[in-house]
Parts: C-alpha cells; sequence; structure tokens
C-alpha cells in the first residue's frame, strides 16, 4: 500500500545542473534519511534526474574496487555521473560500454564543495542504458517542455508573499511547488531570459540535425571519423546556413578526437561558472 | 528585534501572559527574515498567535452566537453549537486532547480540543452545548477548535444529529475526485488486503462498473466485515486522497448493507506517457502459486506457503514523466512482444545463465531510459498495460511548435 512513494525524476539539462549550488533536505527535524533536494535555478526540485545523452567519455578512477566517471553532454553542456560498488548496475553497464554513445542515465544529484569553494554537481547513477537517438531526441524535446513550463512557473511566481497565517498543530502544510519558484527565485535570481535561449538553442540545434538527416540529397561522402554507428555527419555548409544556426555553439560531438572534445567542454565550463556562482552560505 | 520582541512581550503581559521572550524572537525572525514581513505586519502576527495559543481573540472580542453546524461557513468565527459527538479520532499529536466529528440537524463537522483548553472530555454519543468555540477552515474543509474560553455544557435532550454534512452523495467510483466528501458507494469487494496496523480492521480493493478505489474501514468503526466478491451498499464513507490516489474510509458512522445483485466491476482506462525509469523486484522470470496464482517469493506464497510454482513473465515497470510517476504491470502476452522473447526462450536464457536475473537484466536493457505510451485499466496505484507503444520520434513540426511558443514568451 502507499506510504513509499518514489521521487520523480527531473528533466534538467546540463547546463542548468551545472549551474546548481543549493540542495535541502524536505524534513522539519533535518534528519539524515530525510530525502535530499537539488533545487535548480528554474525551480526543479530534483531527488532525483533523468538525464538522456552523449556518453564522450569513461574512466575508472577508483582504487581497488572500480568507480565510474562519465561525462554526458546534451545541447546546452555536459555533466559527470558515478557509479561505483552501491551501484553495481550502472558500474557494470558503464565498464561495458564504449564512449561515444548515447546513455540514458537515472540518479541522484549530489553537490559537494572542493577546497577552493566551488560547489560542483555530479550525478550518482542508479540506472544506465545504452539508448538509441531517437530517445535522445525525445528526451531534448521532453526536457525542453518542462524546462518552459518552470519558466512559466518562474514569471508567475514573483516575490515571496506575506505569510498571513501561521499553521496550527494539526494543519500541516504542504510545501507547493510555488514556492519551490519562489525559493529558486531567491537564491539564484534566475535570468529567466538566458534559460529561455538555452532551451531554444538545445531546440534550434536538434531541429538542425533534423534537417539535415531528412535531407538525404545532400549527404556526402561518409568520413571514415564519423563511420561509429553513433556518430553524426557533419552537415553541408549550406544546409548550415538554412538551419536558424543564430547562437548555435558549435556541435562538440562534431568535432574530430575526444581530447578536443573533453577540451571544449572544459572551455565551456569556464565561462559559465563565475556567472552562476554564488556564496554558500546562501543556502 | 529586540524592540519589537519587548513590545510583544507587554502587551502579553497585559493579557497575564508569559511567552519566553526566545519563542517570541524566533516566530518574528522567522517572519521578517525568511518570510519577507514587514516588521509592523510581523508583530501583529507574532501576538496574535500567542493571544490565541492562550485563548484570547485577538483585537475584537466578537459575542458568539448560536449556530447550525451547515451554517458554519468561514474560518475565524466565535461560534455556540448544540451538538452530539458523533466519533472520537485518535489525536495526532499532544497539544490535541480529543478530536472527531459532531453534528446536529444539519450536517456534521470536525472539531479539535486543544490540550491547553483543560476542559473535560466529550463522550462519543452524547450531546452538548459547546459555547464560544472558533471555526477554522483547512482546504475547503471546516472545523471548530476548543480552546481555554470555551465552555461544554452537557445537555439533557439529545440532539438529532445527520451524519455526514453537505448532504450524503451516492456516486461512482470513478466520479471520485475530492477529499473528505461524504460519499455512499454500491460496490463489489475486489480484494482484501492484509492490513498493517491495529487502527485497521480491513483494507482492500473495492469497485463498480466505472473501477476501482482502495477502501479503509477502521478498527474504531466497528462494523461487520466485509467478504471478497460480495457486493454491498456503503452508506456515508469519507473520501481521502494521498498523492493523487483516493481511497475511501468507513468510520463509525457508515452503514454496510449487503445487496443481492452482483455489483459489475469495470475499470477506469487509462494513458500515461513518459520515460521508463526502472524495472522492478519482481519482474522477469517469475513463480506463481498454482492455486492462488499469487508470486512466490523464495518459493512460498503468502496464502499457501511453500509451493511447486509455474513459471510467468512480467514487468513491474515505473514511468515517470517529469511530473508524476505511475507504476505498470506488463503481462506475460505483452511482454513477450516487447521485449522480444518467449517465457520458453527466457526459461531457457534462465537455465544456461543458471540465473533467474539475466531475463530481467535484458528487459532492463531492451526497455530502461526509453520513452513509452501506456494505455489499461487503472488498478490501485497500476496502470494493467493493455497496449505499450516506443513514444513517436520527434518531428520537425514538434520542434517549431515548441520553439515558436518560447520565442513568442
Amino acid at each position: 500500500m502507499a506510504g513509499f512513494s518514489r521521487e520523480v525524476a527531473r528533466r534538467v539539462f546540463a547546463e542548468e545542473l551545472k549551474s546548481c549550488n543549493y540542495s535541502f533536505r524536505e524534513s522539519e527535524d533535518q534528519s539524515q534519511y530525510a530525502p535530499q533536494y537539488l533545487l535548480t535555478p528554474t525551480g526543479a526540485k530534483c531527488n532525483r534526474v533523468f538525464i538522456v545523452g552523449t556518453l564522450t567519455e569513461k574512466d575508472d578512477i577508483g582504487g581497488d574496487t572500480e568507480y565510474w566517471r562519465g561525462r554526458v553532454v546534451d545541447p546546452t553542456g555536459s555533466i559527470l555521473i558515478y557509479a561505483g560498488q552501491y551501484q553495481p548496475e550502472a558500474a557494470q553497464i558503464m565498464a561495458n560500454m564504449e564512449a561515444p554513445a548515447f546513455v540514458a542515465v537515472v540518479g541522484k544529484p549530489n553537490l559537494y564543495q572542493t577546497e577552493d569553494g566551488n560547489i560542483i554537481i555530479s550525478i550518482r547513477a542508479e540506472a544506465m542504458q545504452r539508448v538509441d537517438e531517437a530517445t535522445r531526441d525525445q528526451w531534448i524535446m521532453d526536457t525542453a517542455k518542462r524546462t518552459h513550463e518552470r519558466l512559466k512557473a518562474l514569471k508567475d511566481a514573483g516575490p515571496v508573499p506575506i505569510s498571513d497565517s501561521f499553521s496550527t498543530a494539526d494543519r500541516v502544510s504542504a510545501p507547493s511547488p510555488v514556492q519551490d519558484f519562489q525559493r529558486a527565485l531567491e537564491h539564484y535570481h534566475t535570468d529567466v531570459e538566458h534559460y529561455r535561449k538555452t532551451v531554444i538553442h538545445a531546440l534550434t540545434s536538434l531541429k538542425g540535425e533534423l534537417i539535415q538527416d531528412n535531407t538525404p540529397e545532400k549527404a556526402v561522402p561518409v568520413p571514415a571519423l564519423a563511420a561509429k554507428p553513433d556518430a553524426r555527419i557533419e552537415p553541408p555548409a549550406e544546409v548550415k546556413e538554412k538551419g536558424k544556426s543564430e547562437g548555435r555553439k558549435p556541435k562538440m560531438k562534431k568535432s574530430g578526437s575526444l581530447a578536443e572534445l573533453a577540451e571544449q567542454d572544459d572551455i565551456e565550463q569556464v565561462e559559465e561558472v563565475p556567472i552562476f556562482k554564488r556564496p554558500m552560505s546562501e543556502g | 528585534m529586540k524592540e519589537l520582541v519587548d513590545q510583544i512581550v507587554a502587551r502579553l503581559r497585559e493579557q497575564k501572559i508569559e511567552v519566553p521572550e526566545e519563542e517570541i524572537a524566533s516566530r518574528l525572525k522567522k517572519l521578517v527574515e525568511d518570510f519577507r514581513v514587514p516588521e509592523g505586519e510581523a508583530r501583529r502576527s507574532v501576538l496574535n498567535y500567542f493571544l490565541k495559543e492562550h485563548g484570547m481573540m485577538p483585537l475584537t472580542r466578537s459575542n458568539s452566537e448560536k449556530v447550525k453546524v451547515s451554517e458554519i461557513a468561514g474560518p475565524g468565527r466565535w461560534v455556540d453549537l448544540e451538538v452530539k459527538v458523533l466519533d472520537l479520532w485518535e489525536p495526532a499529536t499532544e497539544a490535541i486532547s480529543q478530536t472527531g466529528l459532531i453534528g446536529d440537524g444539519s450536517g456534521s463537522i470536525k472539531f479539535v480540543k486543544w490540550a491547553k483548553s483543560g476542559l473535560p472530555d466529550l463522550e462519543m454519543g452524547k450531546s452538548y452545548l459547546l459555547k464560544r468555540v472558533v471555526t477554522d477552515e483547512f482546504q475547503g474543509r471546516f472545523s471548530v477548535k476548543l480552546n481555554r474560553t470555551s465552555q461544554i455544557e452537557p445537555l439533557e435532550q439529545e440532539i438529532e444529529a445527520k451524519p455526514g454534512s453537505r448532504g450524503v452523495e451516492q456516486l461512482k467510483v470513478a466520479e471520485i475526485g475530492e477529499q473528505g466528501c461524504w460519499i455512499d458507494l454500491r460496490v463489489k469487494v475486489v480484494q482484501l488486503w492484509e492490513t498493517n496496523s491495529d487502527a485497521i480492521s480491513q483494507s482492500g480493493l473495492i469497485g463498480d462498473e466505472t473501477g476501482s478505489i482502495k477502501f479503509v474501514k477502521w478498527a474504531k468503526a466497528d462494523l461487520p466485515n466485509l467478504e471478497e466478491g460480495k457486493s454491498y451498499l456503503l452508506g456515508n464513507l469519507v473520501t481521502d486522497e494521498f498523492q493523487g490516489r483516493f481511497s475511501v474510509k468507513l468510520n463509525r458512522t457508515s452503514r454496510i448493507e449487503p445487496l443481492e445483485e452482483e455489483v459489475q466491476v469495470g475499470s477506469q482506462s487509462a494513458e500515461f506517457k513518459g520515460a521508463l525509469v526502472d524495472i522492478q523486484k519482481g519482474s522477469g522470470l517469475i513463480k506463481r502459486c498454482p492455486t492462488g496464482k499469487r508470486s512466490l517469493a523464495k518459493g512460498i506464497c503468502s496464502e499457501h506457503g511453500k509451493v511447486e510454482g509455474t513459471y510467468d513473465l512480467r514487468i513491474k515497470g515505473v514511468i515517470d514523466d517529469g511530473q508524476r510517476v505511475q507504476d505498470v504491470l506488463i503481462n506475460r502476452e505483452t511482454t513477450e512482444r516487447l521485449v522480444g522473447i518467449t517465457l520458453e526462450d527466457a526459461k531457457k536464457m534462465a537455465m544456461e545463465a543458471l540465473d533467474h536475473e539475466v531475463v530481467c537484466s535484458l528487459m532492463e536493457g531492451k526497455l530502461v531510459g526509453r520513452y513509452f505510451s501506456v494505455t489499461g485499466p487503472r488498478v490501485d496505484r497500476y496502470i494493467l498495460v493493455e497496449t505499450i507503444n516506443e513514444a513517436e520520434a520527434v518531428t520537425i513540426a514538434d520542434l517549431d511548435e515548441l520553439i515558436g511558443m518560447l520565442e513568442a514568451d
């Protein structure tokens, strides 16, 4: 019977996830068993997330026991995922997988603070599977929709209203989603416009890919490098021009080697981090 | 802040109320700092809170008036009621000395008697005049609170109480969409479950043509037991909701009338779209009890003990759309089609690997992380999957539509 209910897996783009630095436990007593939530800048309250993207790197960073770290890339950025001895199924799947590959990850977000005070997010994978490109496209659409909904709710949430009544002993008010959005605004001073553009960017880049897929006459000989099943074909220049490429970032997965890819991503990370970094004491 | 606290302490002293300064300060701080309440408002709010807690009506101290239960339509009114005690419930906190249901000819209402009120206990079935009780409201439902200024006077004559406020409606299961309603149902008992609490005498699933719903019969209700497969008219049930799922509760005021005719149980067909995020324990190649069809745990049926089970294939999955999770049960035929293996294949696989888990892993590999759309009847927390399809591929038109919406914002 009900009593325990599973936490929803939220849909959040990597760029937004990387901007997170606020987590809390939802319980009066702050007990260690109370579920932990990450609040994202657009107000997604995540105990769990669902991500589909491209696994671009994977490393066993463990000592005696395997401890896998992977980087999953979506159209907006990348996020690190981990799987060790306490996530044996996910760890085994990561061990047996070749990067790059499209993957779906269900996992728990974690924040930690580095020695120099930066707050870094990672995802502890509960489940991981290789998926096809169609699934990854569906996820982008899904995540864009959910983020759009949150952006609309953020606009409606506005400033925190005056609380006019205390709860009496027999009335414990359930935390309403509106509070999540108000909390997000208060903590992150969310730039709604920025996230709106990020979502449009994600959709536009996916659209560019679909246009290219649907244009067989434009197909060019497959370069040797891209011959892997999951690799994409570099679009001819004129298609790129047509496909509303305004504000589009260079597509990471199309650029040659993995090393190059990681490097590009790191550059992006450096650009993004300072904008959203806030002192932890606020949380 | 200190100044505000002093002001409040002084005002409370006028009423001969002593409250530790820290308590006042912490309430003030929460309002001002966490909730950005202006200081003046915060002071008023905190003062009122402590006045109320000590049974003082803040500001205007209006006279209470005698009303009928059905006339209670808003919070914060001081009223007198002539009522009968219909039900007493277990208080959820020590701050409450008694809680339950009281009623008169016009309807019934929840009451709460604060421990601090120091009032004598009400007795079940007795009638009273309750003076100076405060009305309250929570999520559209009204209640009355008995505090220090309230009075209880036993009545000689019995108050004729109509159980169930706002008229009891006979509803169909599928029409239940609100908690706290008093309703009648004509249902068949689909399934009885083991109860996990002494407070519950029976629980399970009941249904009519429109669908099924969970029911709970409280031990205190003191009602006869329902039998699986029998049909009943259940009178004066209260609807309840937990995380979007409804149930009905049978309490002391409820009635159970066996029906001659059999109620047909239908199902609400439901649809759900989302990503399959988990395949749960008990999926894959399982064994079932040949008698009750229950799945076995380590060869043991919870009803018939150790039995020689028969093999079956099924999936207990979780589909998640980013807002809600939906448990789904996929039977053998659909599982075979979906995963592309037959029960025989699965048995062979398990035998070769000397492990049943391989079947489950295969399912996970094919399904987890993918988007599906399922339909089927909703039974308790599950959708019993009749159709399951992979979600349609994203089209340029879908993208254009969403981009258009985003650009219009």
